[in-house]
């Protein structure tokens, strides 16, 4: 799998920014997740070679952080937060009602290719618990009537 | 770096603010628990096994990490290093596998000789374990993965990334889902990457060729020095005398790497560490001759009978020996000794293998004899007194040699057939049955390297010490003991008696050699004189 | 009502902007620093101002920043910490998203002060508006002139670069965040040697957290007497304290330390959730001892919760009523700390897993009474083992939850229910 012209770019503008070849793996993975919703295994040997730098450091990065998807998740990526400050403000109610709404379990993907909910740790947006992530974008105070409203408004 | 004195348990230590505790310790011959540390190897600190108490620090520390000062004082066995130890080595065991009888690591395992050393605790555990997925998993040519053993030491990941360079072991994912693996697709592909299994410290790399062959406790060893090229890495090697039924009969279990921290380090290449089928297969094993109904086995006297016979036959100027680089100092100075000196033949050491070989910067080199510098030391010859093999057989008809002993060198059919056609007689010396063996007039059964005892002068001046791992199969001898027979046979008052005897006429004329006292030489070897 | 230093642009409209942030006090203490101070001034000044890391630990900065190499020939750098992750905790998302110009400031004058010229802000890659907002930022500032080269015509040069980390709390231990900035897994390093001395690139490097660096404004302007007067001694300035779960208004309140955890809790934050008597209260982020009711009565220093036998921490502070099974907090809380152990040393990588199955197996009602002092005797073996704090950040409060609350833990294993089932209306 090769380079596209856009993710060359990008990775040129990365290798600019950083002395050290190293330091611009996390953006270039950053990036290559931009250009593709998740990092394929079959690019990261391209990437490699134009950071110059071991495709075993660009496996390990992407298995270690938990934000690089290692596979294709859906258009919309639900992160719902579930430790303690939104555990106590029932964060299990907003999880069983996207769950039910739908119709996937935690760390599933709708057949429709729309929407993933990953389980995530704390976000620190915990005054407005219960708070979920959808491609970056935070939602407080959630309440089955403003998931709707969410859900119902993405394209 | 200065001299300091530290107190462990109890003991007061001169030591260097340069050495960490544990090496102080270890160089100390106290053994402190350890699994990531390695003194080849970058320091990690990720096994917490090596926790010690520095009084004046309140926590533990790890002593692999911790550089000596003077007047500290530490403790490695008090019952609070002793617990947290202990439950180190349980946080270690909790996921790994109960399946010692059928591990090959077993009885070389550091799990397991910790516990029995300082775990010896009911397990609390009770829950299911981490469930890893590669289980017996070649992962290259030499080494087999099984994940669910390792303790992400990460010895064999900081050996890919310092010593070979080569990047292939790697840590992926985290937490306690993290394990060890190659890149997907990709295999260990260093020529070092037996040694990966060597520093694990237990059954997550073990060997390929190794795997289920003997048990480790029927296994004995001895010091020995790798013979596959001129670095001359120091070696043991492993046998195994009790068993003879299994395998075929086969001696050699494996060769591992010794410590020599001025050649090898801790390290091998796997060319050098998997060349040691020859020594117990296809040997050659008594001496033989060529006669009309085929070849006749002869008792060795009888074969070193009819050879004196024939040398006496031959004009000396007629009669051309062609020396091997994979003889001892103490077999080529023999063979100098009675074929040069003695007799007058013509003896020559062969180009073969010592200059077209790969070589890298680290330990292999492109002479794949591990004696070459000792040998043209003997003679006293440069390397252009070589003798290209491309050129023998003009040798052979421009000096009209009518005899021509070949030490262990293979020959090709095509020469074969030349020697025949110039009425060269052969004669061949050595290890195994080989074309040249069988092709020849009269064949002479050499002991292997692990057969004898002797030494090998390395590619940087180094002399190093071998010592026998078992008998020679059948009538194989060392050179200079079928030297000193043939001598007999030839009514020379000459005599090769031991190693260490023949080391020592070799010193006595050679100002390279001259300093050096066989029985002193030490376990790293020593130079020669420069 | 006390004086705002960190908050008091938040309400702003735009408080986000230059234009706002010039407008309001914004860049004076940097012209200040630039014009009529030497770095060793402003040292001076931060080492009397008492400012300690708002990051966890409470390391007083000037000290940390005169660890620093003298006569280096290598770069120093500076790495801003806005790897904000543990639960609780969500001070800094405040001052970047709503101020992130006094971050900027703050940055540039400590760099100045340390002489350096590269700085970093390791910002953890959830929080991707703030992280947008703050690229913004230092764009404007660069088009200012605030950074780049020869700032305010001082001579001095400054690059700042944003880095986004991608879902790792381990990335907020300082040598982790280290490992991530050059690009690899965050794996805490062994200390010695430490940053100042060896650490981004090998080279010096002092690592700061987003709000301890978001006083350094302020400190300049008006000295550090004076800021080190706001609170009690050795505890220099204000904080912000986080507050969430069982309270009505939860928030971000800046108030000097030694500001009283009631008062925070019954008038801040607006009292307890429905009324409900307090149960439990947790004062500096997750990985700290939890407290009891009773044992609330204190002041929010580093010393005094301490002396509480728990810690400061990163101020977050985490309200739990009387409705709450404890053991399923334990659970939660253990299921971080497992989540997030970066998997390189034995007790943490181990001991996370094993805490988490005592815990979950508790919880489905399979428990067993020996459980309890197994949960202790795991954490404990833990505890100071490990190569970097993440292994007592989920011993400590384990060892409290148990210790505080056993019987809670020993009525689900009798009853294989929470005590709590047994309350509710």
């Amino acid at each position: 799998m090769e380079l596209t012209v856009n993710l060359k770019s990008r990775l040129d503008e990365i290798k600019r920014k950083f002395p050290f070849a190293f330091s611009s793996v996390l953006p270039a993975i950053h990036a290559v997740q931009e250009e593709f919703g998740y990092i394929p295994l079959e690019i990261e040997p391209a990437v490699a070679r134009y950071l110059a730098v071991p495709q075993e450091r660009i496996r390990e990065v992407t298995t270690f952080y938990f934000m690089f998807n290692n596979r294709s998740v859906g258009k919309y990526h639900i992160y719902l937060c579930s430790n303690v400050s939104c555990w106590l403000r029932n964060y299990e109610s907003i999880l069983a009602y996207l769950e039910k709404k739908l119709n996937i379990s935690a760390g599933e993907t709708t057949p429709d290719g729309r929407f993933t909910i990953s389980l995530v740790e704390c976000l620190g947006m915990c005054e407005q618990a219960p708070v979920m992530q959808i491609n970056g974008i935070s939602y407080g105070d959630l309440t089955p009537e403003k998931i709707d409203r969410i859900l119902d408004n993405l394209d | 770096m200065e001299k300091v004195t530290i107190t462990l348990n109890g003991q007061q230590i001169e030591t260097t603010t340069d050495k960490t505790v544990l090496q102080t310790a270890l160089d100390n011959g106290i053994h402190i628990p350890h699994y990531c540390y390695h003194p080849g190897l970058s320091i990690a600190g990720n096994c917490r096994m090596c926790l010690v108490e520095i009084e004046g620090i309140p926590k533990l520390q790890i002593s692999c990490n911790t550089f000596c000062r003077d007047g500290m004082v530490v403790h490695s066995t008090n019952d609070r290093v002793r617990k947290a130890v202990r439950q180190v080595l349980e946080f270690l065991l909790i996921n790994h596998p109960l399946d010692c009888p059928v591990c090959d690591q077993a009885g070389e395992c550091w799990l397991q000789i910790y516990y029995m050393t300082v775990g010896q605790y009911d397990s609390r555990f009770t829950g299911n374990k981490v469930i890893k997925h590669k289980k017996a998993t070649p992962i290259g040519k030499w080494v087999m993965l099984d994940q669910e053993r390792c303790i992400t030491c990460s010895r064999c990941v900081r050996f890919t990334r310092e010593i070979s360079k080569t990047n292939e072991m790697v840590i992926f994912n985290r937490g306690d889902h993290c394990e060890i693996n190659t890149y997907p697709g990709r295999e260990l592909e260093n020529r070092y990457s037996a040694n990966i299994m060597d520093i694990c410290p237990v059954g997550a790399l073990t060997c390929r060729d190794f795997r289920f062959k003997c048990r480790v406790w029927y296994l004995e060893s001895a010091d020995s020095i790798c013979p596959s090229c001129a670095r001359g890495c120091n070696i043991v090697i492993h046998h195994n005398p009790h068993r003879p039924h299994k395998r075929n009969g086969a001696r050699v279990m494996r060769l591992k790497p010794r410590y020599n921290p001025e050649v090898n380090k801790w390290w091998l290449c796997d060319d050098g560490r998997y060349n040691y089928r020859f020594i117990d297969q296809g040997r050659l094993r008594h001496c033989s001759v060529l006669s009309p109904t085929g070849r006749e086995q002869l008792y060795l006297d009888e074969g070193l009978r009819r050879l004196a016979e024939l040398l006496r036959q031959t004009p000396p100027r007629q009669t051309l020996l062609l020396l091997s680089a994979h003889s001892s100092n103490e077999e080529a100075f023999a063979a100098r000794r009675l074929f040069d000196q003695s007799l007058g033949c013509l003896c020559k050491l062969p180009d073969e293998g010592v200059f077209t070989g790969d070589q890298d910067d680290f330990l292999i080199r492109e002479d794949k004899h591990p004696n070459t510098n000792g040998v043209l030391r003997i003679f006293g010859w440069q390397t252009s007194d070589l003798l290209p093999m491309a050129d023998l057989l003009d040798f052979v008809a421009q000096k009209n040699i009518k005899v021509l002993l070949v030490n262990r060198h293979e020959l090709s059919a095509d020469i074969l057939g030349q020697l025949d056609q110039l009425e060269c007689r052969l004669v061949y010396l050595g290890t195994n049955v080989t074309p040249a063996a069988e092709a020849a007039y009269l064949a002479v059964p050499l002991a292997t390297f692990a057969e004898k005892e002797g030494t090998f002068t390395n590619c940087d001046g180094r002399v190093q010490k071998f010592s026998p791992a078992f008998l020679a199969l059948g009538d194989a001898a060392p050179e200079w003991e079928i030297y000193s027979r043939l001598a007999q046979h030839l009514g020379l008052e000459q005599a090769f008696p031991s190693a260490a005897e023949v080391f020592e006429q070799l010193r006595t004329g050679n100002p390279f050699f001259q300093k050096l006292e066989f029985h002193e030489i030490g376990a790293f070897g020593e130079l020669g004189a420069p | 009502m006390t004086e705002k230093i960190l908050s008091r642009r938040f309400d702003l409209k735009d408080s986000h902007t230059l234009k706002v942030y010039e407008e309001n006090g914004g860049y004076i203490a940097l012209r200040k620093a630039l014009k009529e101070m030497s770095p060793a001034q402003i040292l001076d000044e931060v080492k009397r101002s008492n400012l300690r890391g708002r990051g966890g630990a409470g390391f007083p900065a000037g000290m940390k920043w005169s660890f620093l190499p003298k006569d280096t020939d290598k770069p120093v750098y500076l790495c801003v910490n806005a790897d904000e992750s543990e639960p609780g905790t969500f001070k800094d998302r405040f001052i970047m998203e709503r101020d992130p110009h006094l971050l900027i400031e703050g940055i540039i004058i400590t760099c100045y002060t340390i002489r350096s010229s590269q700085a970093f802000i390791y910002i953890r890659g959830e929080y991707l508006s703030q992280a947008r907002l703050l690229e913004q930022a230092i764009q404007d500032a660069y088009a200012a002139k605030y950074l780049g080269k020869n700032i305010l015509g001082s001579g001095f040069d400054l690059d700042l670069i944003l880095y986004i980390g991608a879902g790792a709390y381990i990335c907020g231990e300082e040598t982790a965040m280290l490992e991530s900035l050059e690009g690899k897994k965050g794996y805490p390093r062994l200390k010695p040697p430490f940053p100042a001395v060896i650490g981004l690139y090998n080279c010096p490097t002092i690592i700061n957290n987003v709000e301890t660096i978001a006083n350094v404004p302020a400190i300049v302007e008006r000295g550090g007497d004076w800021y080190a007067g706001l609170g009690p001694p050795k505890n220099g300035g204000t904080r912000l304290f986080a507050v969430s779960g069982h309270v009505k208004r939860p928030g971000c309140y800046e108030h000097p330390l030694g500001y009283p955890l009631k008062k925070l809790l019954y008038e801040d934050a607006g009292g307890i959730l429905d009324d409900l008597p307090l149960k439990a209260v947790v004062p500096g982020g997750s990985s700290v001892p939890v407290l009891k009711a009773d044992e609330i009565d204190i002041n929010l220093d580093f010393d005094s919760v301490q002396a509480a036998g728990s810690m400061l921490g990163s101020a977050a502070i985490i309200v739990m009523h009387e409705r709450t099974c404890m053991v399923k907090a334990t659970e939660r809380i253990i299921n971080f700390y497992k989540e997030e152990s970066c998997g390189q040393c034995s007790p943490c990588r181990e001991g996370t897993g094993w805490l988490l199955k005592i815990i979950q197996r508790i919880l489905r009602g399979e428990g067993v009474m020996e459980d309890i002092d197994l949960l202790y005797d795991v954490s404990e073996g833990i505890l100071g083992n490990t190569i970097c704090p993440l292994g007592d950040a989920v011993a400590m409060p384990v060892m409290s939850y148990v210790t505080k609350f056993r019987d809670e833990f020993e009525y689900f294993i009798a009853h294989k229910k929470s005590k709590i089932e047994t309350m509710v209306s």
